[in-house]
């Protein structure tokens, strides 16, 4: 099979510890490009039917849940002005979400994220009223973008492992920073700015409209595209992605590239959002971004997760932090109960993949 | 004195580009300890400073104030940066016994941690000061700190009678386990247990994060509950409470207590009409830390205990508060810096607009 072949199939590469994953073909011995690429995805109706379905849905159906028992408990939490919040929120986190998911999916892990998405506040702020925004915001993009490709070519070319590169690289622009600053960051966010994520059509904020539209395309490029399926088969084994022709390199590069820009960008909303120069912007989003991926199925291991899954993720674990604080639980309760709810998602998530693939 | 920071360029798209160029300076900078001397004495006094350490804007003003304190003595101040970390903190002390000064001024970032390594200071004959926190030992020579308890009760007083003493109070906390937070709390729920019919909406933890205080200010304000008053602990979440305000279409804001003030949460107030209370509570009492541990290095006796609350730019400050807002100043500079730091210094601190 030629490369070409091979990256148009509809394949899916299972792990070298995969039991044989549903619609996949397993490798016995040394693979080749043919024996990676399965020659027919059946239906998610005809999966479900079989018991095969991969795991994805399960997120959203825990966020129908959420969404149903939370009707019941706390009804409070539909008023317009708390979803329109908690769109708000969600646009940042669903951003940062995404990124993290694209890394994941190539056995990555990202733990820069938050301080680039801190840098991009202190650019706006500092070129706030010395130069266009517009310049200020694709200055931002470019230090995402920047600050991934270093990631990615630490962990693929230096073959650092991710957590220290990501961690280091974190260290780096935090230390950039605070010597910059000397702890005290100047000036203000830019007014102009703050319509992103304040205001919408309706009570959906435009931030949420493009965050959607990025998970749209990633979405499309993940599922269709040849990317796609380049990002899934280095992710699941890169040493059969590498004989299948592709470059494992390019591959992760981009993924850690991506996540950057997508930082950056979840960095200029919240920005926009928070409307004060607060250097710590960032400060919760490393783990929180991790969790909501792992939430919405994601694996560490990667190859194994997707957009929606992600998305879900991500909203599910806002609303319950929604809920607590509009309940006015304890703080210290709050944590537990939000601590439990995600130990059991996550144990669900388990119970039914291994069911799944037995 | 701390060695100087790089000269930037002025120009801002510069100035940005220059944060990954100088990253490599930042690490080394950030890293380890330095020292430098002061200006020359004819009794060259030394005092370790094992400082909270370049982590946010408190701390940058703590140390440019101890910084020129030491100078203005002819102090010999030798710096450790605790890098805003307890664990980062904790070697930085037996590293400052080990340079044998007259004294060591100490932030404590870990109660407990930090509690072993004061005492084998004292064991060996250096005089130790805390600054801002404390230890779980009495063995020290003085302990400089606001009496944070008493100086919230009469921000919450004034908050429940501005509620009229009813209605429900949203809660913004700060740092579990922090000493601080505990003492805020302590004073404010000491007041709020006398009147029962302000119901108290705990919004959660900031973690002294403005962006989390707003997020979740935002939610509980959402959440349809009218508030007739607001408590933050830290300026942070007072800060975060006000923007959650402004931003919704809530009008009139209901009155925000809590503390410390900044030139930001001043700004807040005044632009969006919000009557605040607040702590004064500048990071310059590592002035009254430095000059104490001169006193102390040169065998003089000095308190136990300096409570610094009761110092006059440490009251609590209450409506009308353009009074106290400067214009001229950035959002980070905490009330009462400027009183002893001039324009010159702030400047170089980003605090001068």
């Amino acid at each position: 099979m030629s490369r070409d072949r091979f990256l148009s199939e509809p394949a899916r590469i299972p792990k070298a510890e995969d039991a044989g994953g549903a619609g996949s073909a397993r490798i016995t011995g040394v693979p080749g490009p043919a024996e990676v690429a399965a020659p027919h995805r059946p239906s998610l109706a005809d999966r479900v039917r079989r018991g095969r379905a991969r795991v994805h849905p399960l997120p959203v159906a825990l966020a129908a849940l959420t969404v149903a028992l939370v009707a019941v408990f706390e009804p409070r939490f539909y008023r317009p002005a708390n979803l329109h919040v908690l769109m708000q929120q969600w646009s940042v986190l669903g951003l940062v979400t995404l990124g993290q998911l694209l890394v994941l999916l190539v056995a990555g892990i990202d733990l820069s994220v938050g301080a680039v998405m801190n840098a991009t506040l202190i650019i706006i702020a500092l070129m706030n009223g010395h130069s266009l925004l517009v310049v200020s915001l694709l200055l931002c993009l470019a230090l995402g973008a920047l600050v991934g490709v270093t990631n990615g070519v630490l962990v693929s070319v230096r073959e650092v492992p991710p957590f220290a590169a990501t961690l280091g690289m974190l260290a780096v622009i935090q230390g950039a920073i605070l010597v910059y600053t000397k702890g005290i960051p100047a000036g203000n966010i830019p007014p102009s700015l703050r319509p992103v994520a304040l205001s919408g059509v309706g009570i959906v904020p435009y931030s949420l409209i493009m965050c959607l539209g990025v998970a749209a395309l990633l979405l499309f490029a993940l599922r269709r595209g040849t990317y796609g399926r380049k990002i899934y088969a280095v992710g699941r084994s890169p040493e059969v992605a590498r004989r299948a022709g592709i470059s494992t390199i390019y591959v992760r590069v981009s993924a850690y590239m991506a996540c950057g820009v997508l930082a950056a960008a979840a960095g200029i909303i919240l920005s926009a959002y928070v409307g004060y120069v607060d250097p710590e912007i960032g400060g919760n989003y490393n783990l929180e971004s991790i969790a909501a991926a792992v939430l919405g199925g994601v694996a560490f291991t990667g190859g194994e997760g997707g957009v929606t899954g992600a998305l879900a993720g991500s909203l599910f674990l806002l609303a319950l932090l929604n809920v607590a604080t509009i309940s006015s639980l304890n703080p210290f309760t709050q944590l537990i109960v939000q601590g439990v709810v995600m130990l059991i998602a996550v144990f669900l998530f388990q119970f039914l993949k291994k069911r799944t693939r037995t | 004195m701390i060695g100087k920071y790089p000269q930037i360029g002025r120009r801002p798209v510069a100035r940005a580009l220059a944060l990954g160029a100088i990253s490599a300076i930042g690490l080394a900078a950030c890293g380890g300890t330095s020292s430098s001397s002061s200006a020359t004495s004819a009794k060259r006094v030394t005092i370790a400073f094992i400082s909270q350490g370049t982590s946010n804007s408190w701390a940058a003003q703590l140390d440019a104030v101890a910084r020129k304190t030491a100078n203005q003595l002819g102090v010999k101040l030798v710096y450790f940066n605790g890098q805003g970390n307890a664990t980062t903190q904790l070697p930085e002390i037996p590293a400052a016994i080990a340079e044998h000064p007259d004294v060591i001024v100490l932030v404590p970032l870990g109660e407990a941690a930090d509690t072993g390594p004061v005492e084998r200071a004292m064991a060996a004959g250096i005089k130790v000061v805390l600054l801002d926190s404390t230890v779980n030992t009495t063995n020290y020579t003085s302990l400089i700190n606001p009496d944070a308890a008493t100086a919230a009760v009469p921000l919450a007083e004034w908050l429940a009678k501005k509620m009229n003493y009813k209605g429900n109070l949203l809660y913004a906390g700060g740092l579990p386990g922090n000493a601080t937070t505990i003492l805020y709390d302590k004073g404010f729920h000491s007041v709020m247990n006398k009147y029962p019919n302000i119901h108290i909406v705990n919004a959660g933890n900031t973690n002294y994060s403005i962006s989390t205080a707003k997020q979740l200010a935002a939610t509980a304000i959402a959440s349809g509950r009218k508030f007739t008053g607001a408590w933050g602990v830290g300026g942070e979440a007072v800060t975060g409470i006000m923007l959650a305000y402004a931003d919704s279409s809530i009008r009139p804001i209901p009155p925000v207590a809590g503390a410390a003030a900044t030139n930001g949460t001043l700004r807040l107030a005044v632009q969006d009409n919000i009557q605040a209370a607040m702590l004064q509570f500048p990071p310059t009492d590592s002035q009254v830390a430095i000059q104490t541990a001169y006193k102390a290095a040169l065998g003089q006796t000095v308190p136990k205990y300096i409570n610094i609350s009761t110092l006059p730019q440490y009251g609590d400050i209450f409506p009308p508060l353009n009074k106290y807002y400067k214009p001229q100043y950035s959002d980070d500079m905490y009330v009462g810096t400027n009183n002893v730091l001039t324009d010159s210094e702030l400047s170089s601190l980003h605090l001068l607009k």
